[in-house]
């Protein structure tokens, strides 16, 4: 059995989600990127993830619609992690109505999304 | 004295078609002349722009994309998930079902989770009526998205419902079927928000041509440059039309045309004027002129912006029946609005408007096809008559089509300095065929479509588009 | 052959001079199309090259900086850093190569805070990117001028601040709104003192680019807004009205009621918006009193105001307008009389109908 505890990372940003899995790994965790929702929701039906985290706003599928369809089509419990950017306090209300577990607003602290991440793990 | 008069009236007509050829290339030559000033112009202003940090918050003004859709059922769904996706926080989706025969509403209800709600419009503009009404979609991820079903009244009546609907300060109004990047309202919005000392009541975008470019996930993964003549001179003539023509007309300030397939509205104004007008089949093109007007006679300072970005790639007509009937449409579109808007043609009142974009669009538009016919009637005369100088006759027609051709490559250098779309190996080769191709290969049809556009005006009165338009027939 | 040539030559010599013309201006559009077309390939050709370029190098540059930040947390910098420091330092000299790590650089910080955002500052003082942004404030061309404030601006480098403030008053509009987001970006509210001697108009664009920054931060403190409310640079007040509601500023509530009686008439509904906003109840009867000489815009955002703050007694003013030309205020009024309950996205309900009053189904029920 595989203890490594899985995340999927959703993020557009290729240089942000390579330091992101650098951080990551090194805590022992395994890492799987999608740059887009639709890839994201492709590798959360066949990975089963631990954990979730993922933009707000991305291309073709957005966020919202990650965890809408995690929550409500798929029905998993995966803690899911928002960012989001200055401004969209709209749509992190809305995540949160769609059952979002926790929100970090960018510019975030790498080190602080860990912290986080590790509490919600538990 | 009578002896002379044949040849007095050929020196005349020489004279005509000669003069009229002159004023068409000086007139080509100026409008790129300003439009490569007003490119640097816009390159180097852009070059620091980052757009992807600004106007994605809720401080930012709100947008309704409004997107009628007439048995789109095909790829409706795919087609909204792209419009919800542009990078804009404060934006709406509108989708106007104008009374499709097809399930496009039913599948739009399954994808989205729509439900149907009351919804308050304001009917400033009169429309046909609702059919099954207003649909929200209960699943929070969607809010963006609006779906009203209506009678059928074609595509202007649709884009009214739309800005009856719209809560919005600005309106996007689009084809449904084309691909907006995502960072599509971002530019174009942007010159309402800088001007100061005037108005900015419309902004178009650039069209281009998705044919054989493969796009995925509402992305624009490859841009390839497709085997068809038609469509490949197409390329050109877009290429043509916005980066050396419009640019220029954006620098005077006399765009005559956004593109009805994108183009962004101040709301207030486009009902100040009543919306669109249903009743010509060049809606697109008649709703500017008249926004002009209405500014020229409330005497106050205004622009009609123009975005170069490519921001929206739709499908043009790939066989010569569809491209045919598509330009006739725009002919008949040019004709009545030039017609309806009469009195503002060479009217010093209405400044530039009056005395430089009508006039332009009058004659090298409206006319030069048929200045172009009559010279050809006029020259089979003369071949009949006996009467051509073969060596004028033909080196006349080299010039006018060595011209073209430098037109069409200088357009080429424009875009490979600018945007550089084209990156794949082999594609300039064939973009410089195409410039050599497309005044024998597509010109003729163009040519033929706009004289059908003339006499189906004038003489089949009966022709009219009931229904909403197909693929790639908004007006460019 | 030869003789052929020599034929074409005298005919063309005997010729009529238009013809000459002609034959030479095809001549000359002949050169030009193959002159163009040379310049086209070579110009494609280059084009090819610097997109492989930046193909591999942006990620090169993406794998360097992760490796940097990889190798250490602490503020000094060890051999392995050193080495990409001397190496991007080095690739910096080429202009395409620099704006691609910086390019690189800022991708990633303008996404992270923390020690990792202070670790790349770090490094643009260390590969002396810094040095060469500088340096291009003083450069002629308007648009290096902009841009090298733009970099520092995103750097967060303040020392940079006496260099730029001598800049203030450049020509180009595009360069002092560089220079405005510079000093929001690093001074947050001391930066806006430029507002107190603007004389040119902040575009709506400018005042949204200045307040999303602005918003990026929490817990600054509030400077005093009453001066800026005063200003006579209309922008000013209208960006300042735009701050008092979003950091809800009640202490200036006199001033925005005196801006009721602004000439300009956006102004005017500004405030009556953002009176609207803060709830000053005291606003209401003063706006009531010249109700009727307001413009049709000021009475709707009036109704729209009494949506939230209309008291008992207002009700028989409220009511007269029921039948009111204009859709928003007839919404208004039949909110308030709670015959309809609007939501957020437009949607509404018929609450229970009181018997005075029946809706005019037309103009308002859509479905």
């Amino acid at each position: 059995m595989n203890l490594t505890k899985k995340i999927v990372l959703a993020e557009d940003n290729s240089i942000l989600s390579k330091l992101l899995q650098f951080k990551l790994e090194k805590e022992g965790y395994h890492l799987l990127i999608a740059t887009n929702g639709k890839e994201a929701v492709d590798l959360i039906e066949d990975n089963n993830p631990d954990m979730i985290l993922t933009d707000i706003m991305m291309p073709f599928i957005s966020g919202l619609e990650v965890i809408s369809h995690v929550r409500n089509k798929l029905e998993m419990k995966t803690p899911i992690v928002v960012f989001s950017s200055a401004g969209q306090e709209e749509m992190v209300l809305n995540a949160f109505n769609l059952g979002a577990t926790d929100f970090m607003s960018k510019p975030f602290s790498p080190n602080e999304l860990i912290i986080r991440i590790k509490r919600l793990m538990q | 004295m009578i002896q002379n008069l044949p040849e007095l009236l050929i020196n005349f007509f020489d004279y005509i078609f000669f003069g009229f050829a002159m004023a068409a290339i000086s007139s080509y030559i100026i409008l790129a002349i300003i439009s490569a000033f007003e490119t640097v112009n816009y390159m180097k202003k852009n070059s620091f722009v980052n757009y992807t940090e600004i106007l994605s918050s809720s401080i930012s003004p709100s947008i309704s994309i409004i997107a009628p859709a007439y048995n789109e059922s095909l790829n409706i769904v795919e087609n909204v998930r792209s419009l919800l996706s542009n990078h804009y926080v404060n934006y709406d989706v509108i989708i106007i079902n104008d009374g499709s025969k097809d399930d496009s509403l039913e599948k739009l209800i399954a994808a989205y989770d729509l439900v149907k709600v009351d919804y308050l419009i304001n009917n400033q503009i009169e429309t046909k009526p609702l059919r099954k009404g207003v649909f929200k979609s209960t699943n929070p991820a969607f809010e963006k998205l609006i779906v009203v079903d209506k009678e059928n009244g074609g595509k202007a009546d649709a884009l009214n419902l739309g800005l009856n609907i719209s809560t919005n300060k600005y309106v996007a109004c689009i084809d449904v079927d084309c691909l907006l990047l995502e960072d599509s309202l971002q530019k174009m919005i942007k010159p309402f928000l800088e001007a100061t000392d005037h108005k900015v009541i419309a902004a178009g975008g650039v069209i281009r041509i998705a044919n054989s470019c493969i796009i995925k996930d509402g992305k624009l993964l490859e841009i390839n440059f497709p085997k068809n003549n038609i469509v490949r001179g197409q390329i050109l003539e877009y290429l043509r039309a916005f980066l050396l023509g419009r640019m220029a007309w954006s620098k005077l300030n006399g765009l005559l045309v956004i593109s009805g397939a994108f183009g962004l509205f101040d709301k207030k104004i486009a009902l100040e004027v009543g919306g669109y007008d249903t009743k010509t089949v060049g809606e697109d093109m008649e709703i500017i002129v008249r926004m002009r007007r209405h500014m020229e006679e409330k005497k106050e300072k205004y622009r009609v912006a123009y975005i170069p970005d490519p921001l929206c790639w739709t499908e043009a007509p790939d066989n010569y029946k569809i491209f045919i009937s598509q330009r006739n449409r725009w002919t008949r579109g040019t004709i009545e609005t030039l017609k309806k808007h009469r009195k503002i043609g060479f009217n010093p009142k209405y400044n530039s408007l009056g005395t430089l974009s009508y006039p332009y669009w009058f004659l090298f538009e409206r006319l030069a096809p048929i200045v172009e016919i009559l010279g050809l009637f006029y020259f089979s005369i003369l071949i009949i008559t006996n009467n051509v100088v073969w060596s004028y006759a033909i080196l006349f027609l080299i010039l006018a089509y060595l011209f073209t051709v430098i037109f069409s490559i200088i357009t080429i250098i424009t875009e490979e300095l600018t945007y550089h779309q084209y990156t794949k190996k082999g594609m300039g080769l064939q973009l410089i065929k195409t410039a050599f191709t497309e005044p024998i290969l597509n010109h003729p049809f163009i040519l033929y479509a706009a004289l059908k556009g003339n006499f189906d005006y004038y003489f089949n009165k009966s022709i009219k588009w009931g229904e909403m338009t197909r693929k790639g027939m908004s007006n460019i | 052959m030869l003789d052929l040539l020599q034929n074409s030559i005298d005919a063309f010599n005997n010729s009529h001079p238009l013809i000459r013309f002609c034959i030479y201006l095809s001549l000359l559009f002949i050169a030009t199309i193959a002159l163009l077309l040379v310049y086209l390939k070579n110009l494609r050709d280059r084009l090819r090259i610097k997109g492989r370029i930046e193909a591999t190098y942006q990620k090169k540059y993406e794998s360097d900086l992760i490796e940097y930040l990889y190798a250490g947390d602490d503020k000094n910098i060890n051999a392995e850093q050193q080495k990409i420091v001397d190496y991007l330092k080095q690739c910096g000299e080429n202009r395409l190569k620099r704006k691609l790590i910086i390019a690189t650089l800022l991708k990633l910080k303008n996404e992270i805070s923390g020690e990792t955002a202070d670790a790349i500052q770090n490094l643009y003082y260390k590969t002396g990117f810094i040095n060469s942004a500088t340096s291009k404030l003083k450069s002629k061309k308007w648009d290096s001028v902009a841009r090298a404030i733009r970099e520092l601006t995103l750097f967060e480098i303040k020392e940079a601040h006496d260099e730029i403030i001598q800049l203030i008053n450049h020509p180009k509009k595009e360069v002092r709104n560089e220079i405005q987001k510079y000093l929001v970006q690093l001074f947050r509210f001391d930066g806006l003192e430029f507002l107190n001697v603007l004389e040119n108009p902040l575009s709506e664009l400018d005042q949204i680019q200045l307040l999303e920054i602005l918003n990026k931060f929490n817990n600054m403190e509030v400077p005093d807004m009453n001066n800026w409310l005063r200003s006579t640079n209309n922008s000013v007040i209208s960006f300042t009205l735009k701050l008092a509601k979003i950091y809800n500023q009640y202490g200036a509530k006199d001033e925005i009621i005196a801006l009721f009686n602004h000439p300009n008439t956006e102004i005017r509904i500004e405030a009556i918006n953002v009176v609207n906003h803060l709830g000053i109840f005291e606003a209401v009867e003063i706006l009531k009193e010249d109700y009727f000489t307001r413009t049709l815009e000021e009475q709707i955002a009036f109704f729209k105001m009494m949506e939230e703050m209309s008291m008992p007694d207002d009700v028989s003013f409220i009511r007269e307008h029921i039948q009111h030309d204009n859709f928003h205020i007839r919404i208004s009024v039949m909110k308030i009389m709670n015959l309809i309950t609007v939501d957020s996205d437009n949607t509404f309900k018929v609450n229970t109908v009181t018997p005075d009053f029946t809706i005019d189904k037309d103009l308002t029920i859509a479905s």
